[in-house]
C-alpha cells in the first residue's frame, strides 16, 4: 500500500511538473492570469468589507469571519483547480471519446483524468487565501493549521461535488452545462455567511446541499473548536467523496465511447 | 502457436433514446437497443497481423474497445493474453498498446519527448530501459528531429508516427490500431503502413488493425476479418480474399481537356498494363489512378456469393 502511494505521489509530481511547463509556454500570460485572479477575488471581498463597514455584523458574523470563510474557500478552490481540475473535463472527454486514452493505461483512470488539467491562474486563489487569513484577525499557528487542513478538506468536497455532477454525463448526454451550473451554485452558496442559514436551512446546507460544510464548519472550528464538529466535518466530506467515486465507477460501466474528432 | 485473443459470442448493445430531441423525451424517455456487435467469435494467434475491416458503423471500433478494456460487453466472452479485458484493465494495459487514429494520447502543447517521458512514468518504466527503448523506436520510426517539437506543430503523418511510438514504449505484445491512416495523404499512409509492419515483424508484435481502407490490410496484414452490421462475414487469409474479391481494379484517367474516363478491369483476365496501354493510346492522358473497389462493394459481393 505504502509503495503504491509512493508510486502515485511520484507520478503526481511528474504530471504537475508537466502542467507547469505547459502553463509557462507563455510566462507573461500565466503571470497576468494570476494577477487578475487575485484582483478579481479581492474585489469580491471588498464588497463584503463595505457591507460590514455599514452593517457591523450579520447574525454575529463580522468581517474577520468572512475573511476566514474566503481564505478557506479560495485555498480549497486553489487546491482543486491547480491539482485536480481535469475532473470537470469528464463530460467533454465522454462526449469526444478522449476518455478512452485514460482507460488503457495501467493506472487509476480517475487519478489520470483529475490531474490531466491544471488552472495556473488558480495559484492566485492561494495568494488571496493566505492574504485574507492574515487580515482576518484570527492569526495564530494553530488557526493557520486549522485553516490549511479545512482548505484541504474543502478541496476534497469541491472535487467530490464536481465528480458527482461530471459523472452525470455517463447517464445524461450533453450534461456539461447542467453540471457547471450545479457546481457554480454550490460555490456561490459556499461564499455566503453561514450565520444567515438557521433551522431547516442550516440542516439542509450541512447535509443534502453541503455548501454549509465549507462556509460554516471552518469558521466555527477557528472561533470555537469542538471535536464533534471537527469529526462531523471529516465524516461528511468522506461520505460525499465515497458516493462521488461510486457514481464515477458505476458510470464507467455504462460508458459508450464517443467519436468526435480531436486531440487532448 | 497459441492464441493471444479468443473471442466467443461477443455482443455489444447500446441503449439509444429515441425521443431525446423532443420535450416529451424529457418526461417520458423512450429507448431502443442498437446492436453494434452481434455474437462474434474469432481467435488470433501470437504474432499474427490481422485486419479488422468493415464500412462505417460496422462494429470494428466497438470490438476493439471491448478487447482493449475500454467498453464492457453486453454478453459473450473475450480472453486477451489470458486476461478478461474489462475485469483486468490495469494488468492488461502492460501487455497491449492502442493507437486511435482519430484522437491523440500526446499532450497538445508539450514537446513530444515530454509526452513520451510522462507515458513512460505511467507505465512505471525504469529510466535506463525506458531510454534504451525510446532510442530504438525513435530510430525505427525516424522521429529524432521531431522530439523537441510540441504536438500542435506536427503534421498528421508526423503525429501518427509519434502516436505509434507512444503506444509501443512499454513493449506491448499486442497492438490495437484503430484507423491509423485516417486522414493521411497517400505518401504518409505508405510510410505508416511500412513502419507498422516493420516493427511488428522485428518484435513479433501481434497486430489487430481496423480500417475501411483495403490497402491498409493488403500491405500490413496476413489475415482479414470482415465485419458488417455487427456480424463477421469473412475470416480468412488476405490471399484468399484477394483471389476471391480483390481482383477487380478501377483505372481512371484524366485527359488534357480535363475529361475523366473510368475503366473496370478484372486482373485475373486483363493485366493492368494492358488496360493502361489501351487507355493511353485512346486518349491524351495527363493523369492516371488505379483504385481498389470500395469496401462496400466487396461486402456486397461477399453477400451475393453467399
Amino acid at each position: 500500500m505504502a509503495a503504491k502511494l509512493k508510486k502515485y505521489l511520484k507520478l503526481f509530481l511528474f504530471i504537475q511538473k508537466n502542467n507547469l511547463k505547459t502553463a509557462f509556454i507563455s510566462k507573461s500570460d500565466a503571470l497576468t492570469n494570476i494577477f487578475i485572479m487575485v484582483i478579481n477575488n479581492l474585489s469580491f471581498v471588498f464588497m463584503w468589507w463595505i457591507l460590514f463597514q455599514h452593517k457591523g455584523s450579520i447574525n454575529g458574523w463580522g468581517f474577520g469571519d468572512m475573511a476566514i470563510l474566503f481564505a478557506v474557500g479560495n485555498n480549497a478552490f486553489g487546491f482543486f483547480a491547480v491539482f485536480a481540475r481535469g475532473v470537470q473535463q469528464i463530460p467533454e472527454y465522454i462526449d469526444n471519446g478522449n476518455l478512452d486514452n485514460f482507460l488503457v493505461y495501467p493506472q487509476n483512470s480517475l487519478f489520470l483524468i483529475s490531474t490531466s488539467e491544471s488552472s495556473f491562474a488558480s495559484w492566485g486563489d492561494f495568494i488571496t487565501g493566505f492574504l485574507l487569513f492574515f487580515i482576518s484577525g484570527y492569526v495564530s499557528w494553530l488557526n493557520f493549521g486549522i485553516m490549511l487542513f479545512c482548505s484541504f478538506l474543502g478541496a476534497i468536497l469541491m472535487y467530490s461535488i464536481r465528480l458527482l455532477v461530471s459523472s452525470m454525463a455517463f447517464f445524461i448526454s450533453d450534461s456539461q452545462r447542467l453540471g457547471d451550473n450545479i457546481f457554480i451554485s454550490f460555490i456561490t452558496f459556499s461564499c455566503q455567511p453561514a450565520s444567515i442559514f438557521t433551522g431547516w436551512y442550516k440542516i439542509i446546507f450541512l447535509t443534502i446541499l453541503p455548501a454549509g460544510l465549507l462556509s460554516l464548519c471552518p469558521v466555527n472550528l477557528i472561533k470555537n473548536f469542538y471535536w464533534y464538529e471537527f469529526v462531523y466535518f471529516i465524516l461528511a466530506i468522506a461520505f460525499f467523496f465515497t458516493i462521488s467515486i461510486i457514481a464515477y465507477k458505476s458510470g464507467l460501466k455504462r460508458y459508450s465511447s464517443g467519436n468526435r474528432f480531436g486531440v487532448r | 502457436m497459441s492464441n493471444i485473443i479468443e473471442v466467443n459470442q461477443l455482443t455489444k448493445k447500446f441503449k439509444i433514446q429515441k425521443n431525446a430531441s423532443s420535450l416529451r423525451g424529457l418526461f417520458k424517455p423512450e429507448y431502443k437497443n442498437v446492436t453494434a456487435v452481434d455474437k462474434i467469435s474469432f481467435n488470433i494467434k501470437k504474432g499474427e497481423r490481422v485486419a479488422f475491416i468493415g464500412p462505417n458503423g460496422a462494429g470494428k471500433s466497438t470490438t476493439l474497445k471491448m478487447l482493449s478494456s475500454i467498453l464492457y460487453p453486453t454478453s459473450g466472452t473475450a480472453i486477451v493474453n489470458n486476461l478478461v479485458p474489462w475485469e483486468n484493465r490495469h494488468q492488461l494495459a502492460y501487455h497491449i498498446g492502442t493507437v486511435f487514429g482519430q484522437r491523440s494520447q500526446l499532450w497538445y502543447n508539450l514537446p513530444i519527448q515530454d509526452s513520451f517521458a510522462l507515458i513512460g512514468k505511467i507505465y512505471n518504466s525504469e529510466n535506463i530501459s525506458f531510454k534504451r527503448r525510446l532510442s530504438k523506436l525513435v530510430n525505427l520510426f525516424e522521429i529524432r528531429d521531431l522530439l523537441s517539437h510540441p504536438t500542435r506543430s506536427l503534421s498528421l503523418g508526423q503525429r501518427m508516427r509519434c502516436e505509434i511510438v507512444a503506444s509501443l514504449l512499454h513493449k506491448p505484445q499486442l497492438l490495437f490500431l484503430d484507423e491509423p491512416t485516417i486522414g493521411l495523404d497517400v505518401t504518409a499512409k505508405e510510410i505508416i503502413r511500412n513502419l507498422i509492419k516493420k516493427q511488428a515483424l522485428e518484435e513479433e508484435t501481434t497486430l489487430l488493425l481496423t480500417s475501411h481502407d483495403t490497402d491498409d490490410m493488403e500491405k500490413v496484414c496476413e489475415r482479414v476479418i470482415i465485419i458488417n452490421k455487427g456480424k463477421i462475414i469473412f475470416n480468412d487469409s488476405i490471399t484468399s480474399l484477394r483471389d476471391s474479391y480483390l481482383n477487380k481494379k478501377y483505372i481512371e484517367v484524366t485527359t488534357d481537356s480535363g475529361e475523366k474516363f473510368r475503366k473496370e478491369i478484372n486482373t485475373k483476365k486483363t493485366s493492368a498494363k494492358k488496360a493502361i496501354d489501351e487507355l493511353v493510346q485512346k486518349y491524351h492522358v495527363t493523369d492516371l489512378t488505379i483504385e481498389n473497389p470500395p469496401m462496400e462493394e466487396i461486402i456486397k459481393e461477399i453477400y451475393s456469393r453467399d
